[in-house]
């Protein structure tokens, strides 16, 4: 399709029983979205998807005898960074597991990146290899300390490099951390320092929601960027094409063999095999998957990374 | 639980003390160490940086006896243990085995122990020893402190004795003066190193 108004793709999740599931998965797919995930966990799916804005109400109307549920998901189709200082007891599993784990639940596809040299103020550092796997995620979650003069001494080491939106969580109430960044990063949640109990608490739980809020704040206006010189390709579009057209990718035991960020895709396939298939993968018209997007090596294992050119570089929209 | 009868954390961030606190406050309950420590003074500076903890420990006796986690029933020549806390276990069973021999004892069941034939009374199978959690109180302590102060401050100096304790961690090499500060700490407690 070449020029006329695109469709706009809405991240969604689908809550239902198994009876009849597909019922809803074709639909989605007959109306031209995607589906991002599926889990079927005893008797009950969940469906993270794209669909089009338009048609949330007919999934809805047509979920009902399903007893089907449709929510707002905005962190469906996004790849994030929960950067945590280190693996030891003093930051695992709380916070950082608990924070990775609630982004999941509104459809984020969340890693945590512990750093080999992160604790500490003076020895607090960041290698090569960690800062570009940071920068292959659509933003980074910073997880400090609860010392102010500890964040501002270390937090110019730790961002070196980082390309990717940060959202900078630490003990200090958010004005401090406003106050002690120089430059600023995107977005702030104060209060949330290192901490060795498990967040049930109504208060602890409503700082979850904050760092959640904070997070679709700074996507939103990441996907505004996006928008102003749109992609040449949906990346969900290329994860539906490659899920077709590379078998082997079915033979992928990750839990995400295809992980769809905002510009890009990661797919999990050795690089050295599979980038070339990649690349002459045709889209259609003649159209190939190189044409309109790089295909690199990822720092993570030997995975692949496509990441989509915008219109301006590639002057097509398919 | 016996709450501390001090307790203080003192730092030039007052938002840092209240997070150390409660740091400190959890962890002590988690590993079950309240009940051992008496005062504690914890003082931290970033700018430094520098933890300090110092504190004095209660005298307790924290024998576990077979009486504690085991119900003793004498019935017609044996004696049924029924258990309550499978911790002390394997630790009791080898007491018994040395003491009356293996053909006297049987484990029926995970929670069942039979004795026969034994020339023991009640009393005294209930008094028997099983193990002193005591003796890896420092261990423990030293564990706990390790996980309450700052991670990247791995150089560390402990002094733990039967009545009172010290430890300090610092990211720098430590300096001279450290015996200074533990002294003024431990004056904050009313008490002397």
């Amino acid at each position: 399709m070449y020029g006329g108004s695109p469709v706009t793709l809405v991240p969604i999740t689908y809550k239902g029983g198994i009876y009849q599931h597909d019922i809803v998965i074709d639909l989605i797919e007959d109306l031209g979205g995607y589906i991002i995930q599926k889990h079927v966990i005893a008797a009950e799916v969940v469906l993270q998807c794209f669909v089009p804005r338009e048609d949330i109400d007919l999934i809805r109307q047509i979920a009902k005898p399903l007893f089907g549920e449709v929510t707002d998901t905005p962190l469906v189709g996004t790849e994030i960074a929960i950067v945590s200082m280190s693996l030891e007891i003093h930051h695992l599993p709380h916070p950082s597991c608990d924070i990775a784990e609630y982004v999941r639940r509104i459809g984020a596809k969340s890693n945590m990146v512990s750093l080999a040299r992160g604790p500490g103020k003076r020895i607090a550092g960041l290698n090569d290899e960690e800062r570009d796997v940071i920068n292959e995620h659509d933003i980074a979650v910073y997880l400090l300390g609860n010392f102010e003069s500890c964040i501002e001494y270390k937090m110019p080491t730790l961002r070196r490099g980082i390309e990717v939106p940060i959202v900078l969580c630490g003990g200090p109430d958010t004005e401090t951390l406003k106050k002690i960044i120089d430059p600023p990063v995107d977005g702030y949640v104060g209060n949330v320092g290192r901490f060795m109990r498990r967040t049930k608490e109504a208060d602890e739980i409503e700082k979850l929601d904050e760092i959640i809020a904070e997070i679709i704040r700074v996507l939103e206006k990441k996907r505004e960027e996006i928008q102003k010189d749109p992609l040449s390709v949906s990346p969900a579009r290329l994860m539906g094409l490659i899920n077709e057209k590379v078998p082997a990718i079915h033979g992928v035991t990750s839990p995400t063999p295809l992980t769809v960020q905002m510009a890009g895709l990661r797919v999990k396939l050795p690089y050295d095999t599979f980038a070339g298939d990649l690349r002459k993968l045709e889209i259609e018209d003649g159209i190939l998957i190189g044409d309109i997007a790089e295909v690199v090596p990822s720092r993570m294992r030997d995975y692949i990374l496509v990441k989509i050119l915008p219109f301006s570089e590639t002057n097509m929209v398919i | 639980m016996p709450a501390i009868d001090y307790f203080e954390v003192e730092c030039p961030e007052p938002l840092g003390a209240e997070y150390y606190r409660q740091i400190t406050n959890d962890v002590l309950l988690d590993h079950n160490l309240l009940r051992v420590i008496h005062k504690l003074h914890i003082y931290i500076d970033p700018k430094v940086p520098i933890f300090v903890a110092v504190g004095i420990l209660k005298k307790i006796t924290t024998r576990v006896r077979v009486g504690d986690f085991a119900n003793v029933n004498p019935l017609e020549g044996k004696i049924t243990l029924v258990i309550s806390d499978e911790t002390y276990l394997a630790p009791m069973l080898r007491i018994f085995w040395q003491k009356f021999g293996k053909e006297h004892v049987e484990q029926p069941d995970r929670f069942t122990v039979i004795l026969y034939d034994v020339k023991a009374d009640l009393k005294e199978i209930e008094e028997i020893i099983v193990a002193d959690p005591s003796e890896s109180l420092y261990k423990d302590l030293i564990y706990a402190f390790r996980c309450i102060a700052p991670e990247g401050f791995r150089l560390r100096s402990e002094k733990f004795s039967k009545e009172k304790f010290s430890f300090v961690a610092s990211e720098n090499t430590l300096t001279e003066n450290i015996d200074e500060i533990i002294q003024e700490k431990f004056a904050c407690m009313g008490e002397v190193p």
